[in-house]
């Protein structure tokens, strides 16, 4: 019995060694960002977007088959994130104020972030990624909330050294009556 | 022989639901409230019977209905509603049952639509109501009477400047009635603009475990909170971001407590310490002085919070305007719309409504710390002896009177005046039959 010899598999399956790269560095990103809203880094969380950053998650709401167009919120409608990187920074503000009590004492969070896709958007140096998420927020005792759904961002290179940077993100949250008395992390 | 049951509710006068009377965990005068009204479930079913159902409550903006068909889905206590604008032109609203089984005839939040249909048996019902079809209708007997069968509708539906009302009392009085002296006050937000007002697409909706009326007493009443609670979010908006200044917290300031429960706070100054710059900036002042008054530019239209009784609140300078529904004892969910003034330039209204998202929207900087207090007052309740507190509403008590400037019975800024007045305003209506009870009268809808 032979030991089949290694073959390229990389070339029969369609995998390339820029696909596993950028794969590899765009999980690395969104596992970072993980780690740093569950450890409540907000002001470093908010190093990882660009100052032009447009972060949005509308709402969604329920419509018959025929009006689907119209089932996630449009541009310019009532929506739970509409931020700037400036706005984000002012949400940030109020939780280091020492005084945001819906936060104090802190919940726990955990981000998990999945089923990531990304390839190349039509300017050089950026990337559409989409990925699921699953925030599980324990508060107090025995509260506890989940916050489900897909996020698609547009990825750009730093100018400085090429790393990652979230320049748009779209939050779809698999809810219509959101299923929590507030949302006091970020998605 | 039984005929056709042609009124959809006579059942209700012919079922006992026993009432308890709810005098004893009052008393007003001395400003103190057991907060057994907070949490027990049979005084939350009689609630439902007798002060949702009798009374008149927020159902959505005209705005919402432009084309006949045009509906919205929403909630009159716990009863699920369908409003809809009909090809006449009229909005009408039905409870989202089927006559047949009870099934949700309209499971979408919004849309348009030539006709309802209900998906378990095929009967359909147009947009006034009407039963127009009824599949294997020659297996119903002769006396079926489609006509009889058509969706049970509001007794009264009314708009007051956009906000569209609606009550299956047919006792009630007309809504102008009802608002009573509050429509000085509405008018401050309702009414800055020949033009009227309309909403921002979409509702925030969320839920929250705690009972209906923490949230509804608040914003008829509660200025005091502001400093404390909101004292992260004062921080940051101020101009240093560093706190506010001390003078805030000795903010002049005027609140109205209406006879039918209504409540409205506000500082009076003529310069709005909340608004965004943008909002701010576009009104012309001088215009609104001679439009609404001097009195209400510098007091109602400030940064105002407002209760109509029962469930409907709020906010002229955010712009948020909600419902708190009833959900059990322990849930309400809140349903918020961001209003804007019709002859705002596009970026004012886009002004406005992400000064709202970000400021009372369920991310929202202030939001996020009521939800935590509504939750943690009703989580509180569930022992017996925290349970039966006797609750403290003295703030201001002996200090309401008419000032001369402000209609009605204002007191100062910081008071439970208006919370008081709502509650002498449940606890009268949860003490009164409502109309359903009284078994010698109509009660057709």
């Amino acid at each position: 019995m032979s030991i089949p010899t290694p073959q390229p598999a990389v070339e029969a399956s369609g995998v390339y060694d820029a696909d596993v790269r950028l794969y590899f560095e765009t999980h690395r990103l969104y596992s970072r960002e993980a780690q740093l809203l569950d450890q409540h880094r907000y002001a470093d969380w908010l190093e990882l977007f660009t100052d032009d950053l447009h972060y949005w998650a509308p709402v969604r709401t329920n419509r018959l088959r025929r009006q689907q167009a119209l089932a996630d919120g449009a541009p310019g409608e009532v929506a739970i994130f509409d931020e700037t990187k400036a706005s984000l920074a002012w949400r940030i503000r109020r939780f280091d104020s020492g005084m945001a009590w819906a936060e104090d004492p802190p919940s726990r969070t955990r981000h998990l972030i999945t089923n990531v896709m990304v390839h190349a958007a039509d300017e050089p140096g950026e990337y559409i990624a989409e990925s699921a998420f699953l925030c599980y927020r324990n508060r107090l005792e025995r509260e506890v909330d989940l916050y489900a759904g897909g996020r698609t961002d547009l990825l750009r290179r730093a100018p400085d050294d090429g790393r990652l940077l979230i320049a748009r993100r779209t939050i779809l949250l698999d809810q219509n009556v959101l299923l929590a008395k507030n949302i006091s992390t970020f998605l | 022989m039984t005929s056709t049951p042609a009124r959809p509710m006579d059942r209700l006068a012919r079922v006992p639901h026993p009432s308890a009377d709810v005098g004893a965990y009052f008393d007003l005068d001395n400003g103190l409230v057991d907060r057994t009204v907070f949490s027990d479930p049979s005084l939350y079913r009689q609630e439902l019977r007798r002060v949702f159902a009798p009374s008149w409550l927020f159902l959505a903006h005209e705005s919402q209905f432009r084309r006949p068909g045009d509906f919205f889905t929403t909630y009159m206590g716990e009863d699920p509603v369908i409003v809809v604008l009909g090809r006449d032109r009229r909005i009408r609203a039905f409870l989202n049952a089927c006559r047949h089984r009870g099934m949700r005839i309209c499971r979408a939040d919004a849309g348009a639509a030539k006709a309802f249909t209900c998906s378990y048996h095929g009967w359909s019902y147009d947009t006034s109501g009407k039963l127009v079809n009824v599949p294997n209708q020659g297996d119903y007997p002769d006396r079926f009477e489609q006509d009889s069968w058509g969706l049970v509708e509001v007794a009264q539906l009314d708009t007051y400047k956009g906000l569209v009302f609606a009550t299956f009392n047919p006792e009630a009085p007309p809504l102008t009635e009802a608002l009573g002296g509050m429509t000085w006050y509405m008018d401050a937000m309702l009414d800055r603009d020949p033009e009227g007002t309309e909403v921002v697409g979409g509702v925030h909706k969320w839920v929250l475990e705690g009972n209906w009326k923490l949230a509804a007493e608040q914003f008829a009443s509660d200025w005091y909170h502001v400093n404390i609670s909101h004292a992260s979010a004062l921080m940051v908006m101020s101009p240093n971001g560093k706190g506010p200044k001390d003078g805030i917290v000795q903010t002049p300031g005027r609140q109205y407590s209406d006879p039918l429960g209504h409540g409205h706070g506000f500082p009076t100054h003529p310069k709005s310490r909340f608004d965004d710059r943008v909002v701010h900036e576009w009104y012309d002042y001088a215009a609104l002085r001679d439009r609404l008054g001097d009195t209400r530019v510098e007091g109602p239209m400030t940064t105002g919070h407002a209760t109509v009784f029962p469930n409907f609140s709020y906010l002229p300078v955010n712009g948020s305007i909600r419902v708190w529904h009833p959900k059990g004892p322990d849930r309400m969910e809140v349903w918020a719309w961001t209003l804007v003034d019709r002859s705002m330039p596009d970026e004012v209204k886009n002004a406005q409504r992400l000064y709202n998202l970000r400021t009372f929207g369920p991310t929202g900087i202030f939001e996020q710390d009521d939800g935590e207090n509504w939750s943690e007052c009703q989580a509180t309740a569930h022992g017996f002896m925290s349970g039966s507190l006797t609750l403290n509403y003295q703030m201001g008590l002996g200090l309401q009177e008419e000032d001369g400037v402000h209609p009605g019975t204002t007191g100062r800024l910081y008071s439970d005046g208006a919370a008081r007045g709502f509650y002498t305003r449940w606890r009268d209506l949860m003490n009164t039959p409502a109309w359903h009870e009284n078994p010698g009268k109509d009660t057709a809808s």
